[in-house]
Formats: structure tokens, C-alpha cells, sequence
């Protein structure tokens, strides 16, 4: 049975390491209980997971050249929107008192062959990111973090959708 | 950036600027016959987003906003113009999100914001082809 868009989403955010509580609210088992400092840091330490681990595929496939040349200026591109991404949730965890999580030592990246496979697993990592944003945004209960958020959620869709349109699939 | 008093300021944003996406789309699609299945999209988009927001507004006990402005009578078959107009929309949504107080309303206005998005970039695509082609 081929995979759900949720547990594809689910599935992402466990291999990066995505902190129980959190993963609790993207699998539905918990409710954001009323906006408070606390949720936000969760949802944060959540959001920083992805970023980590879509930061660490995009270098993954430019160290190893996996993404096809014409499209290595996008691949740059998106890398460093995730880390600006990164940049700005820990400021914002930070100057609330959390210790933001960091990156994992070590991601086990599926052995994909350069080209158009390597794009689509970044799709789908973007794909885990817009999800993950949208399951959580209506959790955020401070305007920082919220617009943060939101404008976050706009770069996903555009990685998505120029990824999308590279591998021929519907964009509209 | 906008800073949103209240739900019902969103809402009369979105909709003056969504008036103003639709007339500079219609005249960019006068000019180009691969826009209409976009367009098409996105007017289905947009009937789908103003009922949920009918929805909203029931909700969260905001009045009818009053009829939207009508956008620009003649607007320029412009690729550029239409960006910007579906920018400041996508903008407005996301900046929209703190004032309207409300969980499921973020969440709903969230999706938006992600239907949006892809417009834009779609939008993006062609004026970046467009320059290139120049």
C-alpha cells in the first residue's frame, strides 16, 4: 500500500529526530494545549529538526554533485534559505531561554543516483518540511515566531514547487 | 510589514488584494493562451478560500466585509505588476496570521497562505522565462 502524505510526513520527522512531544502533535496523539512559551519552544526544537536535516541533504547532493548542473544554483539557493531558516529559529529559541537543538552527527541519506531521484528526494524532504509547518503553525502562540513561521511555510512552497515543475509534475 | 489590528482588517486586506490578483491575471491572460489553466486553478482556489472564509467570519463573529474594491479597470497585461499584487496577497496572509486570534482560523489561513505560495512561484517561473527570453 503505497505510503500516506501524514505517515510519509511522520516518517521524515522521526529519521530527523524530531522530539517526542512534538512528534506527539504532528501524529495528532497530543493537542497544542493553550499557546504558551512552552509549546512554541516545542514547535520550534521541531521545526529546527527539519531544517538540520534538509540543510544536511542539500549539502549531501552538492558535495557529491547530485544534483544535475543546470539546477545547482537552485539546489544553492534553497541551502540557504534552509540555513537563514536555521539562523532565525535559534535566535528565537535562544532569546527565550531553550537550548536549540543541533544536528545530528551523522543522517543516513538514502543511496539515491545523482539526477532527477536525487531531486525528488529533496521534493520529498521539502515536501515533510511544508507539512510539518502546516500541522503545527496554528500551535504558535507568540506574533514573532508566528510570522516567522509563515514566511518559512512560503519558501518551503517555493522549493516545492520549482522541484515540482523540474520533475514535471502538476503545479497548478 | 502589515500590522493587522484585527481579523476583520485581514480579511478586507485579502480581499481588496485578491480583486487586484484577478484583474491583472485576466489581462495577462488576455495576451496568453497557456494562462487559462492557471487561471481556471486559480479562481477555483479562490471561490474554495472566500467560502472557508465565510466560514471564519461566522466564527469569529466579524461582519460582512464590505464589498472589495474594484481593481484596476484596465490593468496592464503585466507579468511583473501581477507579481507584485500576488506577492503583497501571499504577504497579507502571512502577516494576517497574529491578529486573528483564533487556532482553526490560523490553521485555515495557514493553507491558504500555502495555495498562494505556489502561485506565486508559479508567476515567478514564467517572469524569470520571460526575462530570459528577452
Amino acid at each position: 500500500m503505497p505510503e500516506s502524505r501524514r505517515d510519509f510526513m511522520l516518517r521524515v520527522a522521526r529519521a530527523a529526530g524530531v522530539a517526542p512531544l512534538a512528534m506527539g502533535l504532528l501524529e495528532g496523539r497530543a493537542q497544542a494545549g493553550p499557546a504558551s512559551a512552552g509549546t512554541d519552544l516545542e514547535i520550534l526544537f521541531a521545526a529546527l529538526t527539519l531544517e538540520h536535516h534538509a540543510i544536511a541533504l542539500y549539502e549531501f547532493g552538492l558535495r557529491r554533485a547530485l544534483f544535475p548542473a543546470a539546477l545547482r544554483d537552485y539546489a544553492v539557493e534553497f541551502r540557504g534559505d534552509h540555513l537563514g531558516h536555521r539562523d532565525t529559529q535559534v535566535a528565537i529559541a535562544e532569546e527565550r531561554g531553550g537550548r536549540p537543538p543541533v544536528a545530528l552527527a551523522h543522517y543516513d541519506f538514502d543511496p539515491t543516483p545523482a539526477g532527477p531521484a536525487f531531486v525528488r528526494q529533496a521534493l520529498e524532504i521539502e515536501l515533510a518540511a511544508q507539512r510539518a509547518y502546516s500541522a503545527l503553525i496554528s500551535g504558535i502562540g507568540t506574533r514573532d515566531y508566528l510570522l516567522s513561521a509563515a514566511f518559512i511555510l512560503v519558501d518551503e512552497v517555493r522549493h516545492i514547487t520549482v522541484w515540482r515543475r523540474v520533475l514535471g509534475l502538476k503545479i497548478y | 510589514m502589515a500590522d493587522y489590528a484585527s481579523a476583520a482588517d485581514v480579511f478586507a486586506a485579502i480581499a481588496g488584494l485578491e480583486s487586484e490578483v484577478d484583474a491583472r491575471l485576466g489581462a495577462v491572460g488576455r495576451g496568453r493562451a497557456d494562462v487559462s489553466a492557471f487561471a481556471a486553478s486559480v479562481a477555483a482556489a479562490r471561490a474554495r478560500q472566500r467560502h472557508q472564509r465565510d466560514g471564519l467570519r461566522r466564527r469569529l463573529h466579524v461582519a460582512e466585509a464590505a464589498a472589495a474594491p474594484a481593481g484596476p479597470v484596465e490593468a496592464a497585461a503585466d507579468l511583473a505588476r501581477l507579481r507584485a499584487a500576488q506577492q503583497a496577497l501571499v504577504h497579507a496572509h502571512a502577516e494576517g496570521l497574529p491578529a486573528l486570534g483564533d487556532a482553526r482560523a490560523v490553521d485555515t489561513l495557514a493553507r491558504h497562505l500555502v495555495e498562494l505560495a505556489a502561485q506565486l512561484t508559479v508567476i515567478d517561473l514564467w517572469l524569470t522565462a520571460a526575462e530570459a527570453g528577452a
